[in-house]
């Protein structure tokens, strides 16, 4: 096994691959990359198999040194990367040789960085995935917490690279908006029990992602007043939730369920936030403004399929 | 009795759908919940991805490139006009928990004891001789929403939730009961605690990935009964009192210091 050594790390950096989808029903969370258009892209710009393991980085500053030759692709948020010091591209592959140095700093825009290996980041299995899940991380199920002197195990593919580097020049571009993030959504019962003036004052209004946002939820500042009354006043039986579920606690700020949900919830529910704004939603910081439009599952499906396309 | 015309399927997101039967707390129900979850898996299983089950309601993960909803939503009417009635509970196996409720295991029970107007003895009595349905598994790895807890002992959660209570915490919380399988942060109301693991962890050496497999102690569905067992009978279990608090724990080892 080869490894990459962990010389520095100041924040929050885990193994995900696309998660663990088929043990819900066990009461685990799906977790998984939280952007899978950048993680995605990054195995499809080495090659590798699209699930494949890579390390989902929250705000940079991380620093690694290769025990052996490898080849990787950083995709994600702008950090600056260098190796051995000298700045390097993102959206790009690059080779390592034994020895170097691999450093990301905070990055000027966005939030998480993939850094994915030609091969895939080989930790221990764990419900059929690599996926780290924070609630998880004492109970020893999977690879350890990353910290200083944490080895990252990853495989021994080494063979030439040249006919997949030829795609990784794609623009992240058009995928990204610069504006305002738009959530699209489903809206289910509560949406619809709200007048049109009611949807309306909603719909206008801007919402400020949280500071307590992370891998688990997402969540926004208040929504106005007028809409709050429609709220049911009595506690409601825990029902299954999902990626995207809007949650509406009686604060009346959403939160918006990502990767590492739990399973199940009893705050009622607005309506479901489609995919591909979520891998969007995932990449902004505390702070920044979101906005909310209603949208039909068939347009969310075709979005989701469309996007999926990308990458087959 | 539970009519088709009564379960209501929403399509919440691009690959998740929800069926809602009505908002109750019911084994006869329940029991018709698992038995459509378990024909779905069997009879849609080229398209289904999970499915997760809750009080009164189940969600189905699908491949939505696999099929439409036009027909998904066909195959599950179908299957829906088939539930058979339950009007009793089979009489499947009862899994036993046993508990020792003390003043020292039982972080809250005398709290239990004034806000009910119970005494010890009859809280614990009251826990103990109901048997319970298994609701749902979810919050933490292992965790089971178990229900319904005798009227007498129904109280709201804890105004503020305690940030950690130890493995096997056996704990109430208005209609429901539990075991905390690890160690966690907690809102309910710790009667007692128990040895026995809610979950085992198995690992197999397959080539080099170190594949570990995941079995819980109760599944969805199952009936659980809680026996009170004593102190010394505890420890012999290999059980360790965790108390509230920065005491040390006691367990078999220490017994004779400390008692």
């Amino acid at each position: 096994m080869n490894f990459l050594d962990v010389l520095k790390i100041n924040g929050q950096c885990s193994i995900q691959d696309l998660g663990r989808l088929h043990s819900q029903h066990s009461g685990f969370s799906a977790s998984g990359a939280a952007d899978e258009y950048a993680f995605l892209s990054a195995n499809q710009m080495l090659g590798n198999e699209l699930n494949c393991a890579a390390l989902e980085i929250t705000f940079g500053q991380i620093s690694l040194q290769a025990q052996h030759h490898c080849v990787i692709a950083i995709t994600g948020a702008n950090c600056a990367v260098k190796i051995n010091n000298k700045s390097i591209k993102h959206w790009q592959v690059h080779q390592l040789s034994a020895g170097d140095t691999l450093s990301f700093s905070a990055p000027k825009t966005g939030l998480i960085s993939y850094l994915a290996i030609a091969g895939g980041i080989q930790s221990k299995l764990w419900l059929n995935s690599r996926s780290q899940t924070l609630n998880e991380q004492s109970l020893g199920f999977n690879e350890e917490k990353i910290i200083i002197s944490s080895k990252i195990p990853f495989g021994e593919r080494t063979e030439s690279i040249t006919n997949t580097t030829n795609i990784s020049q794609q623009s992240p571009d058009n995928f990204y908006q610069n504006e305002t993030l738009t959530l699209r959504f489903i809206p289910q019962q509560l949406w619809q029990n709200l007048d049109n003036k009611q949807q309306q004052k909603i719909l206008e209004q801007h919402y400020t992602v949280s500071p307590n946002s992370n891998r688990m939820g997402y969540r926004l500042s208040q929504l106005p007043q007028s809409a709050l009354v429609q709220l049911p006043q009595t506690n409601q039986l825990s029902k299954p939730v999902t990626y995207g579920t809007i949650q509406l606690p009686k604060n009346g700020e959403p939160i918006i369920l990502m990767k590492e949900r739990q399973t199940i919830g009893g705050y009622p529910v607005l309506g479901c936030v489609m995919q591909t704004d979520l891998f969007r939603l995932s990449q902004l910081r505390p702070g920044e403004k979101v906005k909310f439009q209603p949208t039909t599952l068939l347009q969310a499906q075709q979005q989701l399929t469309a996007f999926y396309q990308r990458f087959n | 009795m539970i009519k088709a015309e009564r379960i209501s399927l929403s399509y919440i997101s691009e690959n998740a759908l929800l069926v809602e039967w009505p908002e109750i707390i019911c084994p006869q129900q329940h029991q018709q919940i698992i038995h459509f979850q378990q024909q779905v898996q069997t009879k849609l299983s080229d398209v289904i991805i999970d499915t997760v089950a809750s009080y009164a309601s189940l969600i189905i993960y699908y491949h939505f490139d696999k099929t439409t909803t036009v027909k998904l939503g066909h195959e599950l009417s179908e299957i829906i006009k088939c539930l058979p009635l339950i009007s009793a509970i089979a009489n499947s196996e009862i899994i036993d928990i046993p508990v020792y409720y003390g003043l020292d295991s039982g972080w809250d029970i005398k709290f239990v004891s004034e806000k009910t107007s119970l005494t010890i003895d009859q809280v614990i009595e009251l826990h103990s001789q109901t048997i319970y349905h298994a609701y749902a598994l979810g919050f933490t790895p292992g965790f089971c929403y178990l229900a319904s807890l005798a009227k007498q002992l129904q109280l709201p959660r804890r105004n503020s939730p305690r940030l950690s209570v130890p493995q096997g915490a056996v704990a109430i919380a208005e209609q429901q009961t539990a075991v905390y399988p690890t160690s966690s942060p907690a809102g309910w109301h710790v009667i007692g605690q128990t040895p026995m693991a809610m979950f085992n962890t198995e690992n197999h050496d397959n080539d080099s990935n170190n594949q570990v497999s995941f079995s819980a102690a109760i599944t969805v569905g199952q009936q659980v009964r809680f026996t009170a067992i004593s102190r010394e009978h505890f420890l012999d279990l290999g059980g360790i009192i965790h108390i509230e608090g920065n005491k040390k724990d006691i367990k078999e080892s220490t017994k004779e210091k400390t008692s």
